[in-house]
């Protein structure tokens, strides 16, 4: 008889699947500015070594496509290499029996319309688009760009107060970057390449901890120009702008408009993941520069901005988004309906909500339906439920949110779109009524839900938290003359005000709702440009060197992560859920640090992103 | 069905169509290039692409199923525009530069890729294309890969896997690169490569090639088709004739053989026609030298009317024999017995079937009433759920049924496996009984004793269609599992699961051979088959029936065309007065009413003296016929012996007159195949020399010997033959050739001009009327081991040869593969007397003893061994025993006792 061989668990593919991980890390770890030709070249190579040879598109179509585009990426390639590598990356498309090579093909028309420039730069003047060179990557990514290896460098020495003030030459908020930061700075970190991203977040957290940035005196202030400059928001960049401004020697008025500074950081994110004594010293250091009076309880109009046009050199709109976005239900409007913004807005002011006995439903899969969450669940709440439409994985919450959210007690309930809210004779919330979904075809690069064929369910609500998004007010500035564009402010790059001189605007209410840190760098930006408009060109020294490097440490590590206190201790008060780290856990993630500024690119012309 | 349109032609196809199928049924062009329809369906090279409607890409013809309401487009800007670049990269692959241009390709003006390029007006790749050549594999003596020109559209490796089923060839991955992993390199030897060459004709390019290609050009030949002269599988092929000379064979769509051909037909089926052995004058013996001298055609002629006519006049026309020749064409056939009927006088002529299926001939007439294969090789292989193969080893004696009972048990067939031997085929199996030689009756017997104990039989046929049951019934009874277990050397539970598979099975043929046929019992295995196949109801019907596979080209045609002792042509009864009165009247003399001696009996009648005269057409006995010492006796006991040969065998050598005849190649006619398929012999060459057409000796002999024989054409003889056998009525070369036949051949009975052959026996009816059971008890072979003796020996086929080698040892690859007798030895008898693998042994029986080299494995059991009969530097029929089967007088070839020494 004809024996058979059961197959060996020993095999190639498991042997693989280990240098597949570093292969993924590696990818993972794509240096920012790289060429995109170039990357797709390597990414058509892997689909040339994932070819089966059986589909001569797929199979001969992919090499020649390679070579195609090698003559193409090494910028000797002509318009008519161009256009056969399109006819044959067409035919691996249209022709190809499986996804190997027909995705190839669309990635390969796809990239050549999304990097259309690149190509064009390529082919008419052999070289690459001007902002094709690589530089630092943490450094690059933050986008106010920190000098994050100089404070790691700093941490790992034991000099804490440096390391806040190496954060402040570009971000005057470390304890809130510190604490809350969704730090796009560990993106692409090379650390990756061998094990995994440094904790950069938890360096900074550890350095803030020692190092409270109150007690940490800020650079001198320039002397008095005797500018004056307004500032219309309190939040983290107005505050910003306020901050380098002053230590220009500019004089700023802040306006605000709540009864407390801080913007989102205090009327958004609650106290367990910001404690309001840490929001404090981040604002009272800002304000230790001087030159700066904020003007609390005092919204700004139409009317006030003309005025301040006349009385101010400078002025910057950063007002955030703090109105809700609307959902269009029925009975929306019913009691016990609240929007996420009230709420927090509230919480910020200090009036916690009672939910004892209470049944909340969250509307929303974001970090503030998140926030509302949690919050709800430390105002005693019953039960807490968070109503998503899509599925777990496609919430813009941060996964570390919501496992946190969940581990202390709220539920989701995933793909059933709300439809509309069931009152009691009082009008008052009882249920929230609920399509159930399912998850369909991928429309603007995410899976959309469409109506599932099954009955509507009612989910019970005493309390029903729309966290459905936020939005700018802009009428105020509509009419003071400001252009919008779907209800943001129109900017130029340099965040100038489109239509007027003096007037710059940033932050969220230029971008629409984002993160502290792209406020801040607007802020920073949004200073330095001023500085510029009124004829200065101001130098601000942090007043720290970065230490020299020490060798690399090329023996994988785990990633030390910031513990947080146990979910049924920390679900019961509104203090900080995170631990701080110990110093061996910090002097060891910061040894991990693969001091990119010295190493590769960083040391070479151009190789740092900064605002300088 | 499915209805479609394509290029806005509405069309109706049945379910499971491709788009390809469905455009060629309305003679819509769609270029292919790596497509072999059931062969190659992977949809490589995206020649064929075609739109569909709502589809935004562009989707393969050729392993696309067609859908309801599809509306499919072959050809616009877009498709071209694809099709060409897909061959533009097929190009570049191609690497022309590489090599050498087209001109200097033994494919030029046969390469499909260069006709694509032509259409798609492409002369170059515009791609890059790679320089630096690999070396090409050349060490098969048949088979040549050259990898740089390789397309890698796998249509080699769908021919071996998918066509003939083999498993040889693969796709190899090197790096980023995947080749064919062709084994015809420095190590060709030690693979099972069958060396069949389906790949090779698969190729489109000249990556893959026959090594004869190099030998002619595509537009210096013509192609002939013909029937393979080797087994009775009946493969149609082209003869490729350059210059007068057959150069190389082609298959064709046959309906027996697909498209498909086994190293012989491909490789070893024309060598010898042009061979510088072949006889080209007649020769007459000097009787004082005892040399052969050259004669001219009317010396030998008269000499040979004369002298058969003197010992006609003075012995008696029984004292004259004839034996056919059953490699030759039904027409020769016909002629030759019509020659010892009517002018010897005598019935005694007989064919070599008498040493292979006359068992069969005699057993299924008896049983059934007509003694031929039931069913069809198509529809055993793909109608069937079981097939039980009884001592037969078609991979290697029938190799293109072979493929196709390969593919049949991939497909998903259970196989049943009856033989004493492990064959390839038993690796396959789902049940290998592997008995002891010679038991097949205590086989059957047992078989069909756990069938009716089961209550597994066909009750409603058993009583509608066959007689003599309750005495099968009492018969089997004491054939318990156990006994035969004993008996056969077999576990009785593996006999009932195969009792059990076979009658369960809805349908299911038992497919036989020379194993079951050539034992002293062998009429009585054929019988005993052919009651279990009624026990179950399994005749007359697809997929079932009593199928002996024949084992010559014309062996069943040479039956059919009388050349029996007792049997006119289509089986008319010499006993029978009123077919003697028909012959005599249609032949215009008065005919020998006593049946004729069966060739088997007439060595011993010779040595008895009772023989004295025997013309012998295409045979070579000495080295086919057992016990060889016997044969020669016979043969220097008569007073003249004429041969009609194309080379001077071993028997011929005996002869007083050697008369040079005329080969399958080089004459008209028709062979009937196993299924009993009459397909068309023709003409493709003439050789030099002063051969004549067997037909024209033997009418030439016929008017020296005074009877009035027209000349006649092939085509002419047919008609006659139909004129004379009502089986054949309605055949003719004409009709063969007509469109209305298409190639397919027509199988007997055919009894009229409009009837369309018979595919399946015994549909409704048994020849006979009602099947006879014909119970028959187990006896012993005629020789068993004893203690001077202790081996039992088998003999047989090997793939790479055919019977005495007359043909096949022209073909030098046929020898650099297989030239040399062996004898396969158990590894316990082996070690007991010392013997190892591929030592000389002394190999002896009762009746004579040869040298041999050993084999030893563990293919045998213990005591049993085996030996191929081709080869005369140790012909096994030295050893067999002349031992006659009783009713058929086959010899037991299949059991004798042997000793093995080391030598």
């Amino acid at each position: 008889m004809s024996k058979i061989m059961i197959t060996s668990p020993k095999n190639t593919n498991t042997q693989l699947k280990s240098f597949l991980e570093k292969f993924e890390r590696r990818i993972q770890a794509t240096p920012p500015g790289i060429c995109p030709i170039v990357l797709q070249i390597s990414l058509l190579e892997e689909c040339r070594s994932q070819t089966c040879t059986k589909c001569v598109p797929c199979r001969d179509g992919i090499p020649q496509l390679v070579e195609i585009l090698k003559k193409i990426g090494q910028c000797q390639g002509t318009r008519d290499d161009l256009e056969q590598a399109r006819t044959l990356a067409e035919l691996i498309r249209d022709t190809s029996d499986c996804a190997i090579g027909y995705d190839a093909g669309a990635m390969v028309l796809e990239g050549m319309e999304t990097f259309r420039e690149e190509y064009e730069m390529h082919l008419n003047y052999s070289r690459c688009n001007f902002d094709i060179k690589q530089s630092v990557p943490c450094e690059t990514m933050c986008p106010a760009h920190v000098n994050v290896p100089g404070y790691i460098a700093l941490v790992e020495e034991g000099r804490y107060g440096d390391a806040v003030n190496m954060v402040r030459k570009d971000n005057p908020f470390p304890t809130a970057c510190a604490l809350i930061c969704e730090h796009p700075c560990e993106e692409k970190c090379r650390r990756t390449i061998i094990d995994s991203p440094i904790n950069i977040r938890g360096i900074k957290k550890f350095a803030v901890d020692q190092a409270h940035a109150d007690q940490v005196p800020c650079p001198q202030a320039n002397p008095s120009t005797g500018r004056k400059v307004a500032v219309i928001g309190a939040g983290p960049s107005g505050l910003t702008c306020a901050y380098f401004l002053a230590l220009m020697g500019h004089h700023v008025d802040v306006y605000e408009e709540k009864s407390k500074p801080g913007g989102m950081l205090r009327y958004g994110i609650p106290a367990y993941r910001f404690p309001r004594e840490r929001l404090d010293e981040d604002i009272s250091a800002i304000l230790s520069v001087g030159n700066i009076e904020i003007k609390c309880n005092t919204p700004v109009g139409a009317q006030q901005m003309s005025r301040f046009m006349e009385e101010y050199d400078g002025i910057y709109v950063a007002i955030g988004a703090h109105t809700e976005k609307k959902l269009r239900i029925d009975n929306v409007d019913a009691g016990n309906v609240i929007s996420a913004v009230n709420i927090l807005r509230e919480i910020g002011d200090g009036n916690y909500p009672d939910f004892t006995d209470k049944n909340v439903v969250i509307v929303g899969g974001g970090n503030v339906a998140m926030d509302c969450a949690r919050t709800s669940v430390r105002c005693g709440a019953k039960s807490v439920s968070i109503v998503y439409r899509r599925r777990k994985e496609d919430m813009t919450a941060l996964p570390e949110e919501i496992e946190s959210a969940v581990a202390e007690g709220v539920e989701l309930i995933t793909l059933q779109a709300p439809i509309g809210v069931e009152t009691d004779e009082q009008g008052n919330c009882r249920a929230l009524l609920v399509q159930p979904q399912m998850i369909g075809p991928v429309k603007g690069g995410r899976p959309a839900p469409v109506n599932a064929n099954k009955p509507q369910e009612k989910i019970q609500a005493d309390v029903i938290l729309l966290a459905v998004g936020q939005d700018v007010v802009c009428q105020p500035f509509e009419e003071f003359g400001m252009k919008t564009e779907r209800n943001c402010f129109k900017a130029t790059p340099y965040l100038e005000a489109e239509g007027f001189d003096k007037l710059f605007v940033g932050g969220d209410c230029q971008t629409g709702p984002a993160t502290v840190i792209k406020a801040v760098a607007a802020g920073k930006v949004a200073a330095r440009n001023i500085d510029e408009y009124m004829g200065y060109h101001h130098k601000l020294n942090c007043g720290v060197e970065t230490p020299l490097p020490k060798e690399n440490d090329r023996t994988p590590k785990g990633r030390v992560n910031i513990a947080e206190r146990p979910a049924r201790v920390r679900k019961n008060d509104f203090k900080s859920v995170e631990i701080e780290m110990s110093l061996e856990e910090a002097i060891q993630e910061c040894g991990r640090c693969l001091r990119c500024d010295h190493y590769g690119c960083g040391s070479m012309e151009g190789g740092r992103v900064t605002y300088d | 069905m499915i209805n479609l349109t394509i290029n806005g032609i509405p069309m109706s196809v049945e379910e499971g169509t491709t788009i390809l199928e469905a455009a060629r049924t309305a003679d819509i062009r769609i270029p292919t290039l790596c497509y072999l329809k059931d062969r190659n369906q992977i949809a490589s090279c995206r020649m064929c692409v075609v739109e569909v409607a709502g589809r935004s890409n562009l989707v393969a013809s050729c392993n696309t199923p067609v859908e309801e309401g599809m509306e499919v487009t072959t050809d616009n800007d877009r498709i071209f525009r694809a099709r060409k670049t897909a061959l533009d990269l097929i190009m570049a692959k191609h690497g022309l530069e590489t090599i050498a241009p087209c001109f200097s390709c033994n494919k030029n003006g046969a390469c499909e890729l260069q006709d694509l390029c032509r259409e798609f007006g492409l002369e170059k790749s515009s791609f890059y294309v790679k320089k630096d050549p690999e070396p090409v594999l050349d060490s098969n003596p048949f088979l040549s890969y050259n990898p740089n020109l390789c397309i890698a559209c796998q249509r080699c490796v769908g021919a071996c896997n998918n066509g003939a089923h083999n498993h040889i060839l693969q796709m190899k991955r090197e790096g980023l690169k995947t080749i064919v992993d062709a084994p015809f390199g420095e190590y060709w030897k030690f693979t099972t490569c069958e060396s069949c060459g389906n790949c090779a004709e698969a190729c489109p390019t000249g990556a893959l090639t026959l090594k004869r290609r190099k030998e002619y050009r595509e537009w210096e030949v013509e192609k002939v088709l013909t029937t393979c002269p080797h087994c009775a599988v009946g493969c149609q092929y082209y003869l490729v004739v350059k210059d007068g000379k057959i150069v190389n064979a082609e298959a064709a769509d046959g309906p027996a053989n697909h498209g498909l051909t086994c190293v012989k037909g491909r490789s070893a089926s024309f060598d010898f026609v042009n061979s510088p052995q072949r006889l080209t004058t007649p020769l007459i013996k000097n009787k004082e030298t005892g040399q052969f001298e050259k004669a001219t055609w009317d010396e030998a002629l008269d000499l040979v009317a004369s002298k058969f006519l003197e010992l006609k006049e003075k012995y008696g026309p029984d004292s004259l024999a004839g034996f056919a020749c059953a490699r030759s064409t039904n027409e020769d056939i016909y002629m030759f017995q019509k020659m010892v009927r009517t002018c010897f006088g005598t019935n005694n002529t007989d064919n070599c079937a008498r040493v292979c299926h006359s068992s069969t001939v005699s057993g299924l007439a008896i049983t059934l009433g007509s003694g031929a294969m039931t069913n069809t090789i198509e529809d055993i292989t793909r109608d069937s759920d079981v097939i039980m193969l009884v001592g037969s080893n078609p991979e290697e004696a029938h190799p293109v049924i072979g493929m196709q009972i390969r593919e049949a048990v991939e497909k998903g067939t259970k196989l049943i496996v009856v033989d004493p031997r492990d064959t390839q085929l038993t690796q396959k199996a789902d049940i290998h009984l592997k008995l002891r030689p010679g038991t097949n009756v205590a086989f059957a017997n047992g078989m069909m004793h756990i069938i009716l104990e089961e209550g597994l039989e066909d009750k409603a046929f058993i009583e509608s269609r066959t007689e003599n049951f309750e005495a099968l019934r009492e018969m089997v009874k004491s054939y318990t599992p156990e006994r035969v277990g004993e008996i056969c050397h077999v576990d009785p539970d593996r006999l009932r699961e195969a009792a059990r598979m076979y009658a369960k099975a809805k349908a299911a043929p038992i497919c036989y051979c020379l194993g079951v046929t050539e034992h002293s019992t062998g009429t009585e295995g054929v019988m005993s088959l052919s009651n279990l196949a009624m026990l179950c109801g399994k005749l007359g019907r697809p997929g079932c029936g009593v199928n002996p596979i024949r084992g010559q080209n014309n062996v069943q045609g040479a039956c059919d065309m009388g050349a029996q002792p007792s049997d006119f042509p289509g089986y008319q009864k010499v006993a029978n007065p009123d077919v003697i009165a028909k012959f005599e009247k249609a032949w215009g003399v008065k005919l020998n009413t006593k049946e004729g001696l069966k060739a088997t009996d007439c060595f011993p009648a010779m040595l008895e003296g009772k023989i004295k005269g025997l013309f012998i057409f295409g045979e070579d006995p000495i080295r086919t016929d057992p016990d060889t010492h016997h044969v020669e006796k016979a043969l220097k006991s008569l007073d003249f012996l004429v041969m009609d040969e194309l080379f001077l065998t071993e028997t011929a050598k005996y002869a007083d007159v050697v008369l040079p005849g005329r080969s399958y190649a080089e004459k008209e006619g028709t062979f009937s195949n196993t299924e009993r398929r009459v397909q068309r012999v023709r003409k493709a060459v003439t050789i030099k020399g002063d051969t004549r057409l067997d037909t024209d000796i033997f009418i030439d002999l016929m008017n020296r010997m005074g009877y009035p024989q027209p000349h006649m054409t092939a085509a002419e003889i047919m008609d006659e033959v139909a004129s004379v056998t009502p089986s054949f009525a309605g055949i003719s070369h004409k009709r063969l050739d007509s469109e209305e036949v298409a190639g397919r051949g027509l199988q007997w009975p055919c009894t009229g001009t409009d009837h369309p052959g018979t595919p399946i026996l015994h549909v409704g009816k048994f020849s006979r009327g009602l099947g006879l059971f014909q119970p028959s008890e187990y006896r012993d072979p005629a020789e068993m081991p004893d203690e001077e003796y202790p081996l039992i020996l088998m003999t047989g086929r090997i793939l790479y040869h055919y019977n005495a080698c007359a043909m096949t040892d022209k073909t030098p690859g046929l020898n650099e593969i297989a030239n040399s007798s062996f004898i396969e030895i158990n590894q316990k008898d082996a070690s007991e007397k010392g013997i190892r693998d591929g030592d000389r042994v002394k190999v002896s029986s009762r009746r004579g003893e040869l040298t041999t080299t050993a084999r030893v494995s563990d293919k045998t059991y213990p005591g049993e061994c085996w030996m191929p009969f081709h080869f005369q530097d140790g012909n096994a029929n030295l050893l067999t025993n002349a031992a006659l089967d009783n009713i058929s007088r086959a010899p037991e070839y299949k059991v004798c006792a042997i000793k093995v020494q080391k030598a």
